[in-house]
């Protein structure tokens, strides 16, 4: 096995309810910490970081440093024109009032 | 691809200038905007959060459609139409690089709740 399978990455990183309920949680908060993570699953801390490295591999989520602390979110872009056009109907509502 | 719609209550022209006024930008897309509004023109955007992109704008046709291409992966087209409740905005985002993978995310996703 030495071809690039992005699928098969994708299948197998949902496979796992574990990651699924990250996936959950970063879907519901928009980001978060490994730690703030390991609170919300009853999963351990390097668990969580070990499901969060699948995740990014199948580049389902993404990371950014932050002074200490890592911060990861989704990659899906369909989220993220959700929240903007959200974002931008809260925005021309602001103008008419 | 990702493909977005929304019918929003304002005309073509308040929606335009919404999606292409940097100060207007600044107010829902990103929190410094630059844009250089025409083909080939640059357009950055920086978040709170650090995040920063650039983008190339491709297409201007004022009222009607806008596009630029990400400088690090994918092409963006936003699309004006008229509609009895105002003006229908669609937006389509694809990076060749990973479509099929979102598609198949977006796939997936949509049975990973409840």
């Amino acid at each position: 096995m030495s071809a690039p399978d992005p699928l098969g990455q994708v299948f197998s990183a949902l496979a796992d309810p574990s990651r699924r309920h990250v996936m959950d949680y970063l879907a519901a908060r928009g980001t978060a910490t490994a730690t703030e993570l390991t609170g919300e699953l009853p999963i351990t801390r390097q668990a969580v970081a070990k499901h969060l490295a699948t995740l990014a591999g199948a580049g389902l989520v993404s990371s950014e440093r932050q002074g200490r602390e890592t911060h990861y979110r989704l990659t899906v872009v369909g989220l993220e024109w959700d929240q903007r056009l959200g974002a931008l109907q809260s925005h021309l509502e602001r103008r008419r009032s | 691809m990702v493909r977005r719609e929304i019918v929003l209550p304002v005309t073509r022209e308040e929606l335009w200038e919404a999606l292409t006024e940097p100060e207007r930008l600044e107010d829902w897309f990103a929190n410094e905007v630059d844009v250089d509004l025409r083909p080939g023109g640059a357009a950055s955007f920086r978040w709170s959060n650090g995040e920063e992109r650039h983008a190339t704008v491709t297409t201007v046709d004022p009222e009607e459609r806008l596009a630029f291409d990400w400088d690090d992966d994918g092409r963006v087209e936003f699309t004006l139409a008229d509609d009895a409740d105002g003006t229908r905005l669609t937006v389509v985002e694809t990076a060749p690089a990973w479509t099929t993978a979102l598609d198949l995310q977006a796939f997936a996703f949509a049975h990973v709740g409840a």
